[in-house]
C-alpha cells in the first residue's frame, strides 16, 4: 500500500516531464534547425574551397588566413572600429541626455518620447534610404545648410571623412532611442530621496549627476553599451543603403564586408569562415550581456 | 523704498522661470525636429511633382502636390510585394506565439530535466545578432532547397524571434494567480486545454507585446529576406524598396514613396499600441 502510492504519485511526474517537453520541443527543434544547424554547417564549409555551392577542395584552415591576411577585410575592421566607438560613444551620450530630460512621465514627454523612438520602430533601410536622400546632393539640403559656409559644392557622401561621420549620424538617430529606453528604466529605479538628501547638503546638478546618477546607472549603462555594441559591429544596412560602403570601401564595415564576400563574390567559403570569426567575437560580447543579463532583469536582450 | 527692492528679485526669478521655459520648449521641438525630419522630409518629396524634387532651393512643403509617384507604384505592381509582406508577418506572428506560448507555459508552470538549459539556450538566443547567421543560414537553406520561398522567410522570422516572444510570455504567465490553473486541472483539464482556455485569454497584454515584436521585424526585416529570395513573385517589400533604389537611381519621387509605404502601417501599429511596445523593450513585466 505504502509502496503503491510512492509509486502513484512519482508517474504523473514522469508524464509532465513529458507533456513539457512536447511543449518545448517545437521551439528546441526550430532553433535547433534554424539557427544551430546552420552555424555548423557555417563552420563545416568555412574549412573547404566552395565554388557556388559545391564543396571543391579541403582547404583547412586556409579561408581563414585569407580572411585575416585580405587587406579588404583588414580596411573592414579599421571601419568597424571606428565605426562602432563613434556611435556608442554618441549614441550612450545622447541616450542618457534624452533619458535625463524625458525621465518625468509628462504628457508632453511621453509623446516626445514616442516621437523619438519613431526612427527605432520603422525599418533601417527606409531610415538609411531617407537619411540618404538628406545627405544627397541632389535634395539641396547639404547645399542650403553648408552654402553660407562656403562649402556649397561638398559631397558629404563622396568624401570618405564625412561618409563615414554620415554613418554614425544614421547610428544616432535610429538607436538613441534604444540607449534612451534602456537608461530610462535605470534612471526611474533612483529613489528620488537621494536626490533630495544630496541638494540639503548643497550638492549642484553636476555633482548630483556624477555621485549619484552615475554609480547608480552603472548596470543600465553597461547593458546598453554591450547591446549596441554587438549591434553595431554586425550591422550591415546603415552601410549598404546610406554609403554602399563607399567612397573606396571607407566605410565598408564588418556586417556589409561579409554580405559582400557571400553574395556578390560568392566565395562562400571564405564568407563563412569570417561569419564564424565575426562569431567568436560576438560570443564574448554575448556572454557579457548574460552575465549583466542575470544582474537586473531590466531589459529584454 | 523697500518695496521695489523686495519687488525685483522676485521678477527676475519670473523672467528667470520664463526664460527657462521657452529654452525647454526649443529643446523639445528641436528633438522631435531631428527625430522626425528625415521622415517629414521624405513624406514632402514623395508628395512633390518631378521638377519641383530637383528646385533649389528646396521647398519643404510641397507648392503642387500630388500623388503620382505613388500610382505609378501601383501601376507597377507595388502592392504584391506588399502583400507578400503582411502573408510573412502574419505567418511568423501565428507561428511564433503559437510556439512561443507552449514553451513559455512549460518554462513558467512545469518541472522537467533540463529546463535550466533551456532557459538559458533562450537568453543566449536572444541576442545573436542577424548578420553574423547570414551566409551559412543561406548555405543551409539553399541545400535543402527553402530559399526563395515565403514559407522559408515565415520559418526564420518565427525562429529569430521566438526566443523573445517566450521571453516576454515566461515572464507574463508568471503574472497570473496560479490558482485558476489548479482549479482547472482539478476540474480535469489536461495541461493544453488549461494553457488554452484559462492561460491564453488571460494573456492578452502580453500576447499583444509578444505579436507586435514579431510583426514590426517581419515587416521592416531586410537583410534576411534579400539574401534568402531572389525571384519577383516572394519579394517582401523591402526588398523591393531596395531593387526600386538601383532601378529609379536619383529619382527620389518613386523611392520615397515606397518608404512611406512601409513606414505608415509601422508608425500607426506603434502609436495605437505604443504601451505594449515600451513594456515588451523594458523586459518581462507588461502591465494590463
Amino acid at each position: 500500500m505504502h509502496g503503491g502510492r510512492v509509486r502513484r504519485s512519482r508517474r504523473p511526474r514522469g508524464t509532465e516531464g513529458r507533456t513539457a517537453w512536447a511543449f518545448v520541443l517545437p521551439l528546441v527543434m526550430v532553433e535547433l534547425a534554424l539557427v544551430a544547424a546552420p552555424m555548423a554547417i557555417g563552420a563545416f564549409y568555412s574549412l573547404y574551397r566552395v565554388d557556388y555551392f559545391e564543396l571543391t577542395q579541403f582547404r583547412g584552415l586556409g579561408n581563414y588566413w585569407t580572411v585575416l591576411t585580405s587587406p579588404m577585410v583588414r580596411q573592414a575592421l579599421g571601419a568597424t572600429v571606428v565605426f562602432s566607438l563613434a556611435s556608442l560613444g554618441f549614441t550612450i551620450v545622447f541616450g542618457m541626455a534624452l533619458a535625463m530630460r524625458l525621465e518625468a512621465d509628462t504628457r508632453v514627454n511621453v509623446w516626445l518620447r514616442a516621437i523619438v523612438l519613431i526612427p527605432y520602430i520603422i525599418s533601417m533601410l527606409v531610415g538609411s534610404l531617407l537619411l540618404r536622400w538628406i545627405y544627397a546632393t541632389d535634395s539641396g539640403l547639404p547645399g542650403m545648410l553648408l552654402g553660407p559656409f562656403g562649402l556649397g559644392d561638398t559631397s558629404i557622401l563622396a568624401d570618405p571623412t564625412l561618409a563615414m561621420a554620415a554613418l554614425v549620424s544614421n547610428a544616432i538617430w535610429r538607436d538613441s532611442a534604444f540607449a534612451m529606453i534602456v537608461l530610462l528604466a535605470g534612471l526611474k529605479a533612483i529613489p528620488a530621496q537621494l536626490y533630495a538628501a544630496a541638494r540639503v547638503d548643497g550638492a549642484g546638478a553636476w555633482m548630483r549627476f556624477t555621485r549619484i546618477t552615475l554609480p547608480l546607472m552603472r548596470v543600465p549603462l553597461l547593458i546598453a553599451v554591450v547591446r549596441l555594441l554587438i549591434h553595431f559591429v554586425n550591422v550591415l544596412t546603415f552601410a549598404l543603403i546610406l554609403t554602399g560602403g563607399g567612397p573606396n570601401n571607407a566605410t565598408q564595415t564588418m556586417g556589409l564586408a561579409m554580405y559582400r564576400l557571400g553574395f556578390i563574390d560568392f566565395r562562400i567559403g571564405e564568407a563563412n569562415a569570417l561569419a564564424i570569426l565575426v562569431f567568436v567575437f560576438n560570443i564574448i560580447l554575448i556572454g557579457v550581456n548574460l552575465l549583466l543579463f542575470r544582474q537586473r532583469r531590466g531589459v529584454t536582450p | 523704498m523697500s518695496a521695489p527692492l523686495q519687488q525685483r528679485p522676485a521678477r527676475r526669478w519670473r523672467s528667470r522661470r520664463r526664460t527657462r521655459r521657452w529654452a525647454g520648449w526649443v529643446i523639445d521641438i528641436a528633438i522631435a525636429a531631428v527625430a522626425l525630419g528625415p521622415i517629414l522630409w521624405g513624406l514632402s518629396t514623395s508628395l512633390k511633382p518631378a521638377p519641383d524634387i530637383l528646385a533649389y532651393p528646396p521647398e519643404f512643403i510641397p507648392s503642387r502636390p500630388t500623388l503620382e509617384h505613388y500610382a505609378l507604384l501601383f501601376r507597377t505592381g507595388i502592392h504584391h510585394f506588399v502583400l507578400n509582406s503582411a502573408i510573412v508577418s502574419t505567418a511568423a506572428v501565428v507561428l511564433s506565439l503559437a510556439l512561443g506560448s507552449l514553451a513559455a507555459y512549460a518554462l513558467a508552470r512545469m518541472a522537467f530535466t533540463g529546463k535550466a538549459a533551456v532557459m538559458f539556450a533562450v537568453m543566449a538566443l536572444m541576442s545573436i545578432p542577424l548578420p553574423s547567421v547570414l551566409v551559412p543560414t543561406f548555405t543551409l537553406l539553399a541545400s535543402i532547397g527553402l530559399t526563395n520561398s515565403l514559407t522559408g522567410l515565415a520559418l526564420l522570422y518565427t525562429a529569430y524571434q521566438l526566443p523573445i516572444v517566450v521571453w516576454l510570455l515566461y515572464g507574463y504567465f508568471g503574472t497570473l494567480p496560479v490558482e485558476l490553473e489548479h482549479a482547472a486541472r482539478i476540474d480535469g483539464c489536461t495541461r493544453l486545454q488549461t494553457l488554452r482556455k484559462v492561460v491564453l485569454p488571460l494573456s492578452g497584454p502580453g500576447l499583444v507585446a509578444s505579436a507586435l515584436f514579431v510583426l514590426t521585424f517581419a515587416w521592416n526585416d531586410f537583410v534576411v529576406a534579400v539574401v534568402m529570395t531572389s525571384s519577383e513573385d516572394v519579394k517582401t517589400l523591402p526588398v523591393a524598396i531596395y531593387g526600386y533604389l538601383g532601378f529609379y537611381g536619383r529619382d527620389w519621387g518613386p523611392l520615397t514613396a515606397s518608404a512611406m509605404l512601409s513606414i505608415v502601417p509601422v508608425i500607426a501599429v506603434f502609436i495605437a499600441f505604443q504601451r505594449y511596445f515600451l513594456s515588451g523593450m523594458t523586459g518581462g513585466s507588461i502591465k494590463g
